[in-house]
């Protein structure tokens, strides 16, 4: 392969006003992806690079980040595709920055608490089975359960960018992934925070959650049936 | 911790980004044009004389040109307001909001072909008299 730029962001909170830009030049072996980049990079060139990972293989959701202006796993993005061999790698934007690609997902993870990630049930659990779910009622769930929580939906939306009290794509998705369930019986639980100005409502359908999503999931569309939901609750 | 950090490099833009800013940017000119529209019309109460004295001001070529860019900015804003509403209503509509907005634009296209050229031979008359 030839020779590549990668130009990293860094911060470094015991150092460093602000961030800059620090730019590694080497040659990637064919096949790899970003990660492997930053992988070589930490291992070989410069051991004080900070990133999050975990699997590499696009399932825990630790390696999402800005490649080249748009979100992203870093280990499921290749090198090849990019197009170009100039990379720019940057920290998930909207989120504070703890240390060079590593940020805060605390305010990510406030406004999942906020919806009530799990099944909430008032009547009591069968006594001889499971709580069943017909295979149509689980076929709603499709496009809204697989969701690993990497960040990039949320970190590429202008509309969390101006408003940090939305909830943002990935909570109302997560939240779509239970108001729809059969089983779960939490929607007094949950409209409040979903059927708010910082809820449903703030969304401008801008698809920047869409085009990030690494799992292909399409939030936008979620976001819409529960304004639809949230219409007909109060019809 | 750095709260604020520096943005190295604008988002990367896509048709549902450049669609939305779009549809700002028009917005505002509509909210633009409205004003004035209706700075214009209010004249009516000084009498024909004060009325066609402003009339003369804005049929000067040039708002002859601005009014088919008022054409233009209003099919943009109706027809990706049109594109929103199928997104937002119809049953799955979000996945193809590509193609939604590639046939409203056709339509919008046509319709500002259709309005545009008469408009644009009207200004080429008024500039050669």
């Amino acid at each position: 392969m030839a020779e590549y730029t990668f130009r990293i962001f860094r911060y470094d909170p015991d150092k460093d006003e602000t961030g800059r830009i620090q730019e590694y030049r080497f040659e990637p072996e064919p096949g790899w992806t970003v990660l492997d980049a930053l992988n070589y990079i930490k291992w070989n060139l410069d051991g004080s690079l900070t990133y999050r990972r975990a699997c590499r293989h696009g399932i825990c959701g630790s390696c999402g980040m800005t490649i080249n202006g748009k979100n992203g796993l870093a280990c499921e993005t290749q090198l090849k595709d990019l197009g170009t061999t100039v990379v720019t790698i940057e920290p998930l934007r909207g989120f504070p920055v703890i240390k060079d690609l590593v940020v805060d997902m605390e305010p990510f993870y406030d406004k999942l608490y906020a919806i009530k990630p799990y099944l909430i049930t008032k009547t009591p659990p069968p006594t001889d089975k499971e709580r069943l779910q017909s295979p149509e009622d689980r076929k709603k769930l499709d496009g809204k359960y697989e969701c690993i929580l990497c960040g990039c939906c949320t970190s590429s939306c202008p509309t969390y960018w101006a408003d940090k009290n939305f909830l943002g794509p990935n909570a109302l998705l997560k939240a779509a992934r239970f108001l729809f369930d059969s089983r779960d019986e939490g929607f007094e639980d949950r409209v409040n925070a979903v059927d708010d100005k910082h809820g449903v409502w703030r969304c401008h359908t801008i698809f920047n959650c869409v085009e990030a999503c690494p799992k292909e999931l399409n939030p936008t569309q979620a976001i819409v049936d529960l304004r639809k939901l949230m219409l007909r609750g109060r019809l | 911790m750095l709260e604020k950090p520096p943005v190295i490099k604008s988002y990367r833009w896509h048709l549902g980004s450049i669609a939305w800013i779009l549809h700002r940017i028009t917005g505002l000119l509509l909210v633009f044009y409205l004003l004035l529209h209706i700075w214009v019309i209010h004249h009516i109460t000084s009498g024909p004389e004060g009325f066609n004295k402003v009339m003369s001001v804005v049929q000067k070529p040039i708002f002859l040109l601005l009014e088919i860019g008022l054409l233009g900015t209003v099919l943009y804003h109706a027809f990706n307001g049109v594109r929103i509403m199928i997104v937002e209503f119809a049953d799955n509509a979000a996945g193809a909001h590509k193609a939604i907005f590639g046939a409203v634009m056709a339509i919008a296209i046509f319709l500002f072909l259709v309005g545009g050229v008469p408009m644009f031979m009207h200004f080429l008359h008024a500039v050669s008299h």
